[in-house]
């Protein structure tokens, strides 16, 4: 028999509350394992010493002493009784008070939360719109389709990363649709402030020969203020190949620069 | 009644036959490039074939060039018979027309599905029209006006020197991109529709319908390199951008 299913019925069996099936079988344990027996002797000296040991009394002193503190007690706060200190009034105010400190850090939580999952989502959109956009400026079946791209990020995208950038770039100097160029200079021209697309723009005026994407890229420099293009201005008034309206701006162009 | 109907079948079949030759492309979907072709008319219509139609009457027959063919110096065959080299490569229909100047009238129909690319660059041609076109339209041209009449869009129209003048039915696809640099813009829309406009000019003025009640936004930042209006109409929706550099943006109700 285990030792502890033995020990738990040698304590009942020496309280005598065991039923008679169950006496025998522990008799039986007992008259054969060494074990059992001695577990049952030290179990039964024991539980013998707890049942002689009488209770503890406190001293006559000790009682006197106590009776005099409370009775001193009971007449020094009789009187002062109060509703307000009542024992139920404390428990209502604690379970109101931490009805609403949960509360409030429940909504706290659940705020944060919110926001996270808000900023979240503003990323995700963030990044859609951004595949979306990248999506559509490399339709190469569709001009239009690449002029929405470029209107998106004209549009819907605050800030630029490197790849908007570098995507809108390539569609500025190389799409072979003038439109889509125009659409892609427009929405650079959003993310003028960023150094990289500066140079972009400005590296673009020595290449371009489409006259729109010319005189609109003039535009947009003369209005940035940007003084280090006068040289490919001068050079452009001077270009012979150069349309009228092309080289027109770029005087313009130097004007407003000098 | 019958034999009315027997004699003008009859009528259109000779007069067609007469004085209208015909090429037929099999194709519904993807692009129509006429690249060069001085004197067109696109126009678009149920089907899936395009039409080349020569406008001219018959030629006078060459009997000088009987059993010979004609070639050009950029290998093209003038598989038609009316002076227009139609290849189709797959995924384009590219048409070239033989002469350099001058060059057949020819009108060509359209299905719905096919896109239509327009460009064109000498100073030898006409204006090119687009009628009834559900398609979308690219054009660049350098010298040549574009017509555009009950297009429904997407456009990317460009030219240098021509002038641009479209009008639209109720629907109208995303986006509208017309730009010129010489010739004037005249746009004429439905009065709902809802659009995002970008109305620009830089020499010339904009003119635009009462009607059109644009909320003006007011150009945050840079962009603002000309005389430049964006704003929406109808609460915005369609991205159109209109503009002329040298001469007047024109918006009207249709």
């Amino acid at each position: 028999m285990e030792k502890q299913k033995l020990e738990a019925l040698l304590i009942d069996y020496i309280d005598g509350t065991l039923g008679a099936a169950d006496r025998l079988a522990v008799e039986e344990e007992i008259r054969t394992s060494d074990e059992a027996r001695t577990l049952y002797d030290q179990l039964r000296l024991v539980m013998n010493a707890m049942h002689e040991s009488s209770p503890l009394e406190p001293s006559g002193d000790l009682r006197k002493g106590f009776e005099s503190m409370l009775k001193q007690e009971i007449s020094g706060t009789g009187k002062g009784k109060s509703v307000f200190f009542q024992p139920s009034f404390y428990r209502v105010a604690a379970a109101v008070a931490l009805l609403i400190v949960g509360g409030g850090i429940g909504f706290w939580i659940s705020k944060e939360q919110r926001q996270a999952d808000e900023l979240a989502a503003v990323r995700k959109e963030m990044e859609r719109t951004k595949q979306m956009m990248m999506a559509m400026l490399e339709n190469q079946q569709s001009a239009s389709q690449r002029v929405l791209g470029a209107t998106v990020a004209f549009n819907d995208i605050e800030k630029a990363d490197d790849e908007i950038v570098n995507a809108l770039i390539q569609a500025m100097n190389e799409d072979p649709n003038t439109n889509v160029r125009i659409a892609a200079l427009e929405a650079l021209g959003k993310f003028h402030r960023q150094p990289h697309v500066r140079k972009a723009l400005i590296a673009s005026l020595s290449t371009q020969k489409d006259p729109l994407v010319q005189i609109a890229l003039i535009r947009l420099m003369v209005e940035m203020k940007e003084k280090n293009i006068t040289r490919e201005l001068e050079r452009i008034s001077n270009d012979e190949e150069a349309l009228p309206a092309v080289k027109d701006e770029a005087q313009a162009g130097i004007l407003k620069l000098s | 009644m019958k034999r009315i109907f027997a004699i003008i079948a009859l009528a259109c079949f000779t007069v067609g036959f007469v004085n209208a030759q015909e090429y037929k492309v099999a194709k519904s979907t993807g692009r129509l490039e006429i690249k060069e072709v001085n004197n067109v008319i696109i126009e678009g219509y149920a089907g899936n074939e395009i039409v080349f139609t020569s406008r001219d009457g018959k030629r006078d027959e060459d009997k000088r060039a009987q059993g010979l063919r004609s070639i050009s110096n950029n290998g093209l065959e003038d598989n038609t018979g009316f002076g227009l080299s139609v290849v189709d490569k797959g995924g384009a229909v590219e048409v070239h027309q033989f002469k350099r100047a001058d060059g057949p009238n020819v009108t060509i129909k359209v299905p719905k599905g096919v896109v239509v690319s327009y460009s064109h660059s000498s100073p030898y041609g006409d204006e090119v029209k687009f009628r009834n076109v559900e398609s979308e339209i690219e054009v660049s041209t350098l010298h040549n006006s574009v017509e555009l009449e009950n297009v429904t869009g997407p456009l990317t129209i460009k030219t240098v020197h021509g002038d641009i003048d479209a009008s639209f039915g109720p629907n109208i696809k995303n986006p509208l991109s017309i730009v010129s640099v010489h010739g004037h813009v005249d746009v004429a829309l439905p009065v709902g529709t809802k659009a995002n406009l970008k109305l620009g000019t830089v020499y010339g003025e904009i003119f635009v319908d009462p009607d059109f009640k644009i909320e003006v936004e007011k150009s945050g930042g840079m962009v603002k390199y000309s005389d430049n209006v964006t704003g929406k109409i109808n609460g915005g929706g369609l991205d159109i951008t209109l503009s002329s550099t040298h001469n007047n943006v024109y918006l009207r109700k249709k």
